[in-house]
């Protein structure tokens, strides 16, 4: 079979459905249960009855409900940043670098220089906004891949903290205004949790609901075609990439209140949960689209998964192992689902690898 | 052409393909002589993709199915069987890869010459070679990318012929000339009568009616996985054609011109933008207004200039009064300026997008607080695709879904819906069928109608002619002559076009 036949599937499946490809007519029993769209709730249930049967004792408890929710919301509230960023076709890698640094920063303020609570948080938002702002221009205006440039940052960021922190020492002793901003439980809900809950109505408003929303999903979905389409597409990704970063920023800010202390590495631990979760996300609700409750539930998922395996008894690396695999049956499920929906490639983030990329058309110029 | 009757390459017959909730394939039968271009024509949805892919192995047919291949059968729905017996397809996307030159195009998915050690000029000499015996004078050191769409397809073509098959074999192409503007494609087709005249059988598959004439020998139409028609092409007439493709007696094809109102709408002044130098017209309300030339002549970037799309270097554009010396795709639509693109996937609107999405993209109408209620812009894209009569007509459909035609309805009732009082066309039936090219003609000889004005670009000197009050023939990158009235033929627009160009 020659390579023109091999791509047979794609070339022909693309645009001539009409000709009575199965695709847009099939609608079994599993489209009616949602059990494509939903396949993450369905899943999430199957963990917990698991657990609840395996390890009655530790996992059904109000502590671990608790900890899931509390210690999750922090990794909800980054994710919610980076949708934005994916969704106006952006990769953001320098959101895990970041939020280490805005615990440095906002850590380093309080305990080096006694600055005020709320004067080193405001600060350390602004620092945090900086760097989504450098990370924007260097895409929208130099024209550099998102990839390139938040990889760039992302080491550059680190080390300012090595300087900073002289390669890793660790800073407690915050005042206590600071340390309640995540530590209240009314009604036994960690407030982390209902700042989650709360970022995500106005992220989904946001994305899902305004028009700004639909213009930033159009950036990522075909750049080229939002431009024509009149949508200011460098403003859009200029804005998911500052979005990300205030996201994170907010995050490191959180995570130092909530466990008291700056660590040079906290960061990292963030970076394969949050991708994996957005991009499980992309699975579900809304599937093929970067959206908000579909990354919600992806996150809880994750988190209840891996925890039922730590109380029963797993070791440190099984976080790892878990996340990995996650993440990357999560794409393939996306791009599958997405190969037999429409026979055409429309891989979430597609508009990142497509952006800027040469046409096979000679006749046609570049639109500039 | 054919060495006798029993000269079959490939016969087919009884194919049938059902797909849920309809019948793609209702028992066809093919019939190809070995030396002959067999041309396969049809709206879409008459079944001719589905053919084609039954053939490639991608699908398998339903019960009854027989194939012959030179006499041998051949078992259908398996890719391999189908390479081994000789059958080679070209489809739309070529598979070749731009940022490669031709040499290693043409080694891909067959082999290089040499197992261990690649030596570039015994590669060079091969590729040489193959390319001289198909008498098609490409250069094999360039890059893909740099070549034209013409010639990119006689690369695909070439490669697929390579490895000895070529006498005995059978060669389909599908589509091959959606993307090719008009000018380019009598290159291929000498290449291709080329390779019939050797004894392969060429199946061709088109929507384009007067490629047939042009082009084939035998043709075949599909309607509705039927086979309505298999006669030699000296038997046919156009119109009996049409008539077949369609279902329905030839009635008023192309609509009438409207006549064109007194005042401009909009006016170029001295554009350079791309390959355009100095371009200078006028259109103006309820006129339509054609622009024609051979590919670099500038043509390509018209539409695009006129809508913001690419940067002017110099001149100015008038639009309604207005004098502006820059544009960008925002401020144009502000303006009422609607840009159709001809690369519906990638320019024209968002494939993953849903009809409703694409259509509201460029006017977002939200509620209190910013709200966009999904149930208001259901009712406002439905009302658009009634008024179209988009099929289906469910806003819901996700765009790369629909039919050519169709997606080019769902891009003009996006920018009827903003009010537009200018339609910037580039190809607007490229790739579209011939009922859907009607209802497009309609739509837009009805905007014009209601004053606004049109500029359609386009290689199709035929659909120029019929469609438009004037037109305007580029060379070199400037409005080298302006047709109208008895004078306006494709003949005529065509032979401008040619005027001085150094090859034709």
């Amino acid at each position: 079979m020659s390579v023109a036949a091999s791509q047979g599937p794609v070339g022909l499946g693309a645009g001539d459905t009409g000709d009575g490809g199965p695709a847009g007519t099939r609608r079994g029993l599993a489209d009616r249960l949602g059990l494509a769209r939903l396949s993450g709730v369905y899943v999430w249930a199957l963990f917990i009855v698991v657990y609840a049967i395996w390890i009655p004792h530790t996992f059904l408890t109000v502590a671990t409900l608790q900890s899931v929710a509390a210690d999750q919301a922090i990794t909800g509230i980054v994710a919610l940043g980076l949708v934005f960023a994916l969704a106006a076709g952006a990769f953001d890698l320098s959101f895990a670098t970041l939020l280490t640094m805005s615990s440095v920063i906002v850590g380093s303020m309080m305990t080096a220089w006694h600055v005020p609570s709320a004067l080193a948080i405001l600060a350390t938002i602004c620092a945090g906004v900086a760097v989504g702002v450098i990370n924007g221009l260097l895409v929208t205006k130099v024209g550099i891949s998102s990839i390139v440039a938040t990889l760039g940052m992302s080491s550059l960021i680190q080390a300012v903290i090595d300087r900073v922190t002289n390669g890793g020492e660790f800073v407690t002793g915050f005042p206590a205004s600071f340390t309640r901003l995540a530590s209240p439980e009314p009604f036994g809900i960690p407030v982390l949790a209902i700042y989650l809950v709360a970022a995500a109505f106005v992220a989904w408003y946001l994305l899902e609901h305004s028009p700004f929303g639909r213009r930033l999903q159009a950036t990522g979905a075909g750049v080229d075609a939002a431009r024509l389409a009149g949508v200011n597409t460098d403003r859009m990704v200029f804005v998911g990439l500052v979005a990300s970063s205030a996201a994170a920023t907010i995050g490191g800010i959180l995570v130092t209140s909530q466990i008291g202390s700056v660590s040079p590495t906290i960061g990292t631990g963030y970076l394969l949960p949050v991708f994996a979760a957005v991009f499980l996300g992309t699975t579900q609700i809304k599937v093929g689209r970067f959206n908000i409750w579909g990354t919600i539930v992806a996150i809880y998922l994750l988190a209840t998964g891996v925890k039922g395996l730590q109380l029963g008894g797993g070791e440190g690396w099984i976080t790892d192992a878990f996340n990995g695999v996650a993440l990357l049956l999560a794409v393939s499920l996306a791009v599958i689902g997405q190969r037999r929906r429409g026979g055409s490639r429309i891989l979430p983030g597609g508009g990142v690898w497509r952006r800027r990329r040469a046409r096979s058309t000679p006749t046609e110029e570049k639109p500039s | 052409m054919s060495d006798g009757p029993d000269a079959a390459a490939l016969a087919v017959s009884g194919l049938r393909k059902t797909f849920p909730g309809q019948v793609a394939l209702a028992g066809v039968g093919l019939h190809l002589r070995r030396g002959e271009v067999h041309a396969l024509l049809g709206q879409n949805g008459s079944g001719k993709s589905t053919l084609i892919k039954v053939l490639a192995g991608v699908y398998q047919p339903g019960p009854g199915a027989e194939a012959e291949v030179n006499g041998t059968p051949l078992a259908l729905g398996s890719a391999v069987a189908a390479h081994h017996a000789g059958l080679r397809f070209i489809h739309q996307d070529l598979g070749l890869v731009p940022t490669m030159d031709v040499v290693d195009n043409l080694a891909l998915g067959q082999r290089y010459q040499a197992r261990w050690w690649l030596s570039s000029r015994r590669e060079e000499a091969a590729a040489r070679g193959l390319l001289a015996d198909l008498d098609a004078g490409i250069d094999v050191t360039a890059l893909v990318g740099s070549l034209s769409a013409a010639e990119r397809t006689i690369v695909a073509v070439a490669r697929a012929l390579r490895g000895g098959v070529s006498s005995s074999g059978v060669l389909v192409l599908d589509e091959p000339t959606a993307s090719l503007p008009a000018a380019e494609t009598g290159r291929l087709f000498r290449l291709l009568r080329t390779v019939a005249a050797r004894g392969t059988a060429v199946l061709y598959v088109t929507h384009r009616i007067s490629e047939v004439f042009e082009l084939a020998d035998w043709v075949t139409v599909l309607r509705d996985g039927r086979g309505v028609l298999s006669a030699p092409v000296s038997d046919v007439t156009h119109d009996l054609l049409v008539e077949r493709i369609v279902g329905r007696p030839l009635a008023e094809f192309y609509p009438e011109p409207p006549s064109p109102e007194s005042d401009d709408a909009l006016a170029a002044d001295g554009l350079a933008a791309a390959r355009l130098r100095e371009l200078s017209f006028t259109v103006r309300r309820g006129e339509i207004v054609g622009v024609a030339g051979i590919s670099g002549s500038g043509r390509e970037d018209v539409a695009p200039a006129m809508t913001g799309a690419i940067a002017w270097t110099r001149g100015r554009l008038a639009v309604g009064g207005r004098v502006i010396d820059s544009l960008d795709p925002a401020t144009a639509i502000g303006l009422g300026i609607a840009y159709l693109p001809h690369d519906r996937k990638l320019h024209s609107a968002i494939p993953s997008f849903t009809v409703r999405e694409n259509l509201t993209l460029p006017r977002l109408r939200a509620g209190r607080c910013g709200w966009l209620s999904l149930r208001r812009e259901r009712a406002d894209a439905q009302q658009w695709l009634d008024r179209l009569s988009v099929r289906p007509a469910d806003t819901e459909r996700v765009f790369a879904t629909l039919s050519g035609g169709n997606q080019q309805k769902v891009v003009l009732a996006r920018w009827m819906r903003c009010g537009a009082r200018v339609f910037v066309l580039d190809e607007p039936t490229q790739g579209v069928d011939v009922g859907a090219k009607t209802m497009i003609y309609e739509a837009l000889t009805d905007a014009a109608r209601r004053g606004a004005a049109v500029v359609v670009a386009s290689s199709d000197g035929e659909e120029l002619a019929r469609l438009c009050d004037r037109v305007i023939v580029l060379r070199d990158g400037r409005a080298e002559a302006e047709l109208h009235g008895a004078a306006l033929t494709a003949e005529a627009i065509g032979r401008l076009s040619l005027a001085g160009a150094v090859t034709p």
